[in-house]
């Protein structure tokens, strides 16, 4: 049974059950959060989604209460505005100081807030460091806590969305801080590197080291591009992040239908072979095929040479239309690719069964 | 798979997962599994010989000994008939064969079963009495139910297991095995395999071949039969469609030292990294008259080519991917194609085209999608769209509306399916297989004493050639890791980091010892992802007699200590 | 897969053999933990093990490690805890710096160590010397710590003129080691008179009795029973809260110290009345001795057949266990106390739901303080109206009143509800000291009112608080004029932001940055500014903190600044 509530002087209807952050979500009332993500299981740390609730002495965490019958609330009361400046302070007087240089800046949530709330760091904050900079050797995640807010959105992210349990929270008060274990590396701490905690992290505490200081959060420079990731069948979505013509980084697509924001360590992390030096950018033959009659598999015959396509593929052509008319179709075999496009597949398919008229077409389906 | 991941992972009140090292070779249905047993309280059996990650999630872990699924499997449901835990109302309306399958069962005893498998008698209860009381059960399997001799027999037992507990056909339910590569599931849906067109039509059914051979602009009318002995046929082929089910990749690579095989188009493949017995596809490779390799980068395999034709990676080209749970996907181009390199399919119709200008007395083809000029990827899929039913209506322009569909998906109004097999089989009636057990090919000998298994880990991928060439990937795991036994390790005198040498009937390796009890006693664990210490030099070329798949899982091996 | 270079290590089987000794789940996790630091083999590798013998995560195990603070990596062979609480800070104030005489008298066997506050405010100031507990120790007893000397504990055995003595009568008879004792003193008297009532009977009794619950906030006992009562899941659960870290109170201690029996059966009444079957008491780390001593009456109270299996042939089974904390005044919050008790770091959870329906392992669970339990049994022997009786005021029955600092008699006594802090300070305290005057009084505890004279004649309860002056937990330090207020308030500060758990922002940055701006004010390098800051910063806390914790360390903040706002001003420039 829907129940009645007042939502900045509107009366609304809503369900038990939900949190005042959820109606205003669903009323187009925004409430400022930090540690809240509609993945991860709210935990009220952060206080930036206070909301005054008439009657009660507190101000109320939105992510965390549950709306009751009749309750009254202002999202945004001198008072709950005070008090998110004021904890924004608090939370800025602990964070590196220096947006500028910083990996995210663009897509820093505390930096949007902060600006929003137009809040400078104080003047008595952090003065140097308190922790090492790019502290962990997980040669994927670049750790720097001296961003961090301990909202704790990694530890979340880490147990209920990879459900390993790397990171954790250690220390108490002022001390307190994000850990990797027992005190370990990511890797001891049986780390599969799937760069969940970073996806979540709302600054940059925890940032991609592969494209670390290459502006991924620079909007106007990256261009983002929705596609499906090339290793296993699962068929995890994400974007790839491009840059004057190059793929810098992989960032998590929330609208994936099968994966939302997880992705593995290779989906994530294993991009850099596309502009690797290794890849074949001219077609190649073999010099025996230019210079001589026969197979020679020795010798300088069997060296490369570069060709234009034209070489290549009517070379190309006219060996297997010599194999297939001299020994048969079905002395041509045919492997096509699992790694290839479906539109590939089927002109794979074609090609065998038209064009050289063999049902010898087979992929590694079986290895 | 018969259901889809979310479905499984959301609705199944347990998993079974055999022969699946789901969290590192499917990472993210892995932490699907992971999520339902931690957050939803799903039961999990893991049935494998070793104690993948999965396990520390497992309510139990069966550690049955390599090759003996059928054992293991015909165990459990001894145990599920013994007891009455049969769903009888499934049996009666849905199957068929039950009966001659039961007195094969019966066969199976728990005594007998512990002594196959190694599995304790009060596992086996445990296990039986899990998939009695938590249905629906999905079953989860991958390579390690199907690299092996008995590999469609292990299959269908795993069905059977299904019918007889009712969870065929149910969200939350049925049979499922997760495809390895991205899109293995397109190029089987694609006909990239001997035996069937697209949409899996049967290239031995006169309809099928009727259907393509307009289509494409080949000559219907009496289709004949091939001469057997191709070397016999030096005329001109006559531009028909082939109605004899063509070579697997495991014959199609031998088949050059038979005489068969003459020349080789490989799109994408590596054998010499994948395929079984490396000594011996290498010796084939060598000697095939020709070969065409498209590849993005300088392969084990490309050392072999006669022929390397720069191809694109899926950053540099536009298409779909089909999934392993039938959902179609857009990859869409990021960026340009290095150098000259051109994307796949643009290079396979030019091919193509070639082939047909280049052959003499070729009649022009007359036929809807006899041509090879396709401006993009789009038109191929428009073509697909005519040609393959299940694909019918999943066409570029629904994608890349937000569609999400899953085959089979016959009109552009169909909104695709993803559970399979509601309410009743392709095939009408569920059939009872009776199946025995059969021990693996290779079983431990005095001078090989150990078993072999060989599989991928999380941070690589199969041959190697993409995830090799990823720096942070190396970082984490650089180099061929040989998985033993702390028992086996400290009886070798193992300690610490250690090289080795793995050798069987085959050849030998030499590889970093990781001593870890992930593997039991007995067993070692190796990949075929680094070529210096490729685990294929060790396998052997024995195929399952149906999919000609080949026993990577269970090869014997004798493990010593390099000096 | 994880890194190749970890090597393969079983799990170290002495560490198994621990685990398996204290459970095997993860609420064995602090446990074991404590008897790995005894042995000093605290170290990220055994803490490693132990998770994975417990089947928990690392983090969670290092995270419990590094959250106690009786717990540390550190080698220490003989550990000297000094306390750094109010009270003693008080007396070190005049009697030079205990930690500099101790560490001068002490060898290299020992580790000295600042603790929170030790709960000995009648022994100030106090040193915890291994287990035991030590003071009042002077510039002279320092060196003879090492040889053996532990002070003497203060007397409690004979009333204070004008106290009416209910949980602490007999106090001079009652042997605490003895049972028979007890028993003879009418001990489980009251539990016999329980067992043969209905559940909703006793239920009843101590609703009617208007007994309120005695940790600080005042519930009624009976109400929350009730809700435990009437809860659904089973089983249910008691928790005694003996935490008791809070500056200033020690009352559970001595009645812990005096009647370890009225406590028990206290416990199991509410046991029988709730419908639960298992309690556990939480007792604070430091508090070994006490520990000890409970541990011991439940083995008398189980072999006389008052605890156990079927109780006094009713039936009625009911198990008693005690549980150490280690170091964390937030676990007296009873949220965090009851996922201490699971074996997690101390931190508040999200309220609703309350302990009554989701507590320990997720059952319905009543968490009530010592005082509260201990008064259960005289409700049940003497009745509710009895009960009601024994208070003219508002609030009926009896308290534990704690009256320390400058008063010529400190220490505790009871009495009824409604004194005035005059009556406090002259009729128990014996009046101020010779040459001191009055000048403030911190009251309830050090969540409390910082009060002027202004409030000496206020009748004190749980609803005066309104009027600025609050009960808390029953304790009121009084300081004369020497004492500066911001100074006073830098402690009190200096203590909130060691024991801020950390989990919200407000608090966990708030109460650091206060005690750094009153760290500065209180040795002259004020800034203005500063009382602004200050105030924002309170304000903030109480109105955005997660838990009571930050929501209550603005309550002295307030009134020092309010009723001392001269000596603040002339800080701040």
């Amino acid at each position: 049974m829907p129940i009645n509530i007042t939502l900045n002087g509107k009366k609304i209807e809503a369900q038990p059950g939900q949190t005042i952050l959820e109606v205003a979500r669903g009323h187009d009332v925004r409430i400022p959060t930090l540690c809240y993500h509609k993945d991860l299981s709210p935990t009220g740390n952060c206080r930036m989604c206070v909301v005054d609730v008439k009657g009660s002495r507190f101000l109320q965490a939105a992510c965390v209460t549950q709306v009751s019958d009749g309750m009254e609330i202002e999202t945004d009361s001198p008072k709950a505005v005070a008090s998110r400046k004021l904890t924004l302070g608090l939370m800025l007087a602990n964070h590196s100081p220096s947006c500028v240089t910083c990996d995210i800046s663009g897509e820093c949530e505390l930096q949007d807030l902060a600006y929003e709330y137009q809040v400078d760091a104080p003047v008595w904050g952090m003065k140097g460091t308190r922790y090492p900079v790019d502290s962990d050797p997980n040669p994927f995640v670049r750790v720097d806590f001296n961003k961090c807010i301990l909202c704790r959105r990694c530890v979340a992210a880490c147990a209920e969305i990879q459900a390993r349990d790397v990171w954790g929270v250690a220390k108490r008060g002022f001390e307190e801080i994000i850990v990797a274990g027992a005190g370990a590396t990511m890797l001891e701490a049986r780390c599969e590197s799937c760069g969940q905690c970073v996806a979540y992290c709302p600054t940059g505490a925890l940032s991609n080291k592969l494209s670390y200081g290459q502006g991924i959060a620079r909007a106007r420079q990256v261009t983002r591009v929705a596609t499906t990731c090339a290793y296993c069948g699962v068929g995890c979505q994400f974007d790839l992040l491009v840059k004057h013509g190059k793929v810098i980084s992989v960032a998590s697509n929330p609208d994936a239908p099968v994966n939302g924001m997880a992705l593995c360590v290779k989906g994530r992390y294993g991009y850099d072979y596309i502009h690797h030096p290794d890849r074949l950018k001219k077609p190649r033959v073999r010099r025996y095929l230019l210079e001589y009659k026969e197979k020679r598999l020795k010798g300088n015959a069997w060296d490369w040479i570069e060709t234009d396509w034209d070489t290549a593929l009517d070379l190309t052509a006219k060996k297997l239309r010599e194999a297939r008319d001299n020994f048969g179709p079905d002395s041509v075999g045919v492997l096509t690719s699992a790694k290839c496009l479906n539109e590939e597949n089927y002109l794979m398919n074609k090609l065998a069964r038209q064009v050289i008229g063999t049902n010898n077409i087979d992929h590694c389906a079986r290895l | 798979m018969s259901n889809s991941m979310d479905d499984v992972a959301q609705k199944a009140e347990a998993f079974f997962v055999i022969g699946s090292n789901t969290t590192e070779q499917h990472p993210v249905f892995g932490t699907m599994l992971r999520r339902a047993v931690r957050f939803r309280g799903a039961k999990l059996i893991v049935a494998d010989p070793r104690r993948i990650d999965l396990c520390d999630f497992a309510t139990l872990h069966l550690r049955h000994k390599p090759g003996a699924d059928i054992a293991l499997l015909n165990g459990l449901m001894y145990i599920l008939l013994d007891k009455g835990w049969e769903d009888k109302d499934f049996i009666a309306e849905r199957t068929e064969g039950f009966d001659e399958f039961k007195a094969t069962i019966m066969e199976y005893p728990p005594t007998l079963v512990s002594e196959i498998t190694g599995v304790p008698i009060n596992q086996l209860y445990e296990a039986a009495e899990i998939m009695a009381a938590s249905k629906p059960m999905a079953v989860i399997w991958a390579m390690g139910i199907t690299q092996h001799i008995t590999g469609v027999r292990n299959v269908m037992t795993l069905a059977n297991l299904q019918m007889l507990l009712g969870n065929m056909g149910v969200p939350g339910g049925g049979v499922n095995p997760l495809r390895g590569q991205n899109n293995v599931q397109g190029a089987c849906d694609m006909g990239g395999l001997p035996n069937v067109f697209p949409g899996y039509q049967p290239v031995t059914s006169l309809e099928a071949i009727a259907k393509f051979g307009t289509a494409w602009g080949l000559q219907v009318e009496g289709s004949k039969v091939e001469i057997e002995n191709a070397e016999a046929n030096l005329q001109p082929a006559t531009f028909q469609l082939s109605n004899r089910v063509g070579m697997t990749a495991t014959e199609i690579i031998p088949g050059v030292l038979e005489g068969k095989t003459h020349a080789l188009y490989i799109l994408g493949e590596d054998p010499v990294m994948s395929d079984p017995d490396t000594h011996h596809v290498r010796d084939c490779l060598e000697k095939v008259d020709f070969l065409v390799l498209q590849e993005i980068f300088p392969s084990e395999t490309a050392a072999y080519a006669d022929v390397l034709l720069p191809g694109v990676s899926f950053a540099e080209k536009t298409g779909t991917f089909t999934n392993t749970e039938r959902r179609v996907q857009m990859v869409r181009q990021a960026v340009e194609p290095p150098g000259d390199a051109k994307p796949d399919w643009w290079i396979t119709a030019e091919i193509a085209r070639r082939i047909l200008a280049g052959t003499p007395g070729l009649p022009s083809l007359n036929g809807p999608f006899a041509g090879w000029d396709y401006p993009d990827t789009s038109a191929i899929m428009g073509e697909i769209n005519a040609l393959t039913p299940s694909y019918g209506g999943i066409t570029h322009a629904r994608l890349e509306a937000g569609e999400r569909l899953q085959w089979p998906c016959p009109t552009s109004e169909h909104g695709g399916t993803p559970v399979l097999h509601v309410g009743k089989f392709a095939r009408g009636l569920g059939k009872f297989t009776p199946i025995d057990h059969i021990p693996p090919a290779e079983e431990p000998s005095d001078d090989y004493p150990m078993v072999m298994s060989t599989g991928r880990v999380l941070y690589h991928w199969h041959g190697g050639q993409m995830t090799r060439r990823a720096k942070g990937l190396m970082q984490v795991y650089g180099e061929a890791l040989i998985e033993i036994n702390p028992e086996d390790g400290a009886r070798l005198g193992l300690n610490g980091q250690t090289r080795v040498r793995v050798t069987s009937r085959r050849g030998s390796i030499e590889a970093q010892a990781w001593v870890t009890d992930r593997v039991p006693p007995g067993m070692v664990y190796a990949n075929f992802h680094f070529p210096e210490a490729s685990a294929n030099e060790l396998t052997q070329a024995i195929l399952d007699p149906v999919a000609k798949i080949p026993e990577y899982k269970v090869t014997a091996v004798k493990v010593e200590l390099t000096n | 897969m994880t890194n190749k270079k970890i090597t393969y290590k079983p799990i170290d089987p002495e560490i198994k053999e621990l685990v398996r000794h204290h459970g095997q789940t993860g609420e064995a996790a602090l446990e074991v933990l404590k008897d790995l630091d005894a042995e000093n083999r605290l170290t990220p590798a055994t803490i490693t093990d132990t998770a994975r013998a417990l089947r928990l995560p690392a983090h969670r195990v290092y995270g419990m490690a590094t959250f106690y603070s009786m717990l540390s990596f550190e080698e220490r062979k003989n550990i000297l805890r000094v306390c750094d609480g109010p009270v003693c800070w008080l007396k070190r104030a005049s009697e030079q710096s205990l930690v500099s005489s101790v560490l001068s008298a002490v060898g290299d066997n020992w580790t000295v160590e600042r603790s929170s506050c030790l709960g000995l405010c009648d022994r100030a100031p106090a040193v915890l010397v291994n287990d035991e507990q030590a003071g009042p120790v002077t510039g002279e007893d320092a060196p003879k710590i090492c040889e053996g000397w532990r002070g003497v504990p203060t007397d409690y055995s004979q009333p204070r003129p004008g106290e009416v003595r209910v949980m602490m009568a007999n106090a001079d008879k009652i042997a605490p080691d003895s049972i028979e004792s007890a028993v003879e003193y009418g001990a489980y008297s009251g539990l016999k008179s329980a067992l043969q009532k209905k559940q909703e009977e006793v239920l009843d009794i101590v609703e009617a009795s208007g007994l309120q619950g005695r940790g600080g906030a005042g519930f009624p006992v009976g109400r929350k029973w009730k809700f435990v009562a009437g809860a659904k899941g089973s089983p249910k659960y008691m928790v005694c809260n003996a935490d008791e870290s809070e500056p200033l109170i020690f009352k559970d201690r001595v009645l812990i110290d005096t009647n370890p029996h009225q406590l028990l059966e206290g416990i199991a009444i509410g046991g029988y009345a709730c419908g639960a079957t298992e309690a556990w008491i939480y007792i604070r780390g430091e508090y070994e001795y006490q520990a000890r001593l409970l541990e011991r009456a439940i083995l008398q109270a189980e072999a006389m057949g008052f605890l156990g299996a079927n109780i006094l042939g009713t039936g009625f089974s009911f198990k008693i266990h005690v549980h150490r904390g280690a170091g964390a005044y937030i676990c007296g919050e009873e949220t965090a106390l009851i996922e201490s008790l699971e074996g997690k770091r101390g931190e508040p959870r999200l309220r609703p739901p309350y302990p009554p329906s989701y507590g320990f392992r997720g059952k319905p669970t009543a968490v009530n303080n010592v005082e509260s339990f201990a008064a259960a049994p005289h409700i049940l022997k003497n009745g509710a109206d009895w009960w009601k009786s024994l208070s003219n005021y508002t609030t009926p029955g009896t308290k534990m009143y704690m009256v320390l600092g400058h008063v010529k008699n400190p220490g505790l006594f009871e009495a009824p509800f409604g004194l005035t802090l005059r009556q406090i300070i002259e009729d128990f305290g014996g009046g101020m000291q010779e040459g001191s005057t009055f000048q403030f009084a911190l009251c309830g505890g050090a969540a409390g009112t910082i009060v002027n004279g202004s409030l000496l004649d206020v009748p004190i309860d749980y609803a005066s608080s309104q009027k600025g002056i609050s009960l808390g937990a029953g304790a009121f330090l009084v300081c004369d004029q020497t004492v500066s207020p911001v100074a006073f308030l830098r402690e009190l500060l200096h203590f909130f932001a060691v024991e801020s758990c950390g989990k919200c922002t407000p608090c966990r940055v708030g109460t650091w940055r206060s005690a750094e701006i009153l760290t500065r004010m209180a040795i002259g390098m004020g800034q203005p500014g500063d009382m602004a800051e200050l105030q924002a910063l309170s304000d903030n806390m109480l109105l955005a903190s997660f838990c009571g914790l930050g929501q209550s360390v603005p309550i002295p903040m307030n009134s020092a600044m309010k009723n001392f706002a001269a000596a603040f001003e002339k800080a701040e420039s």
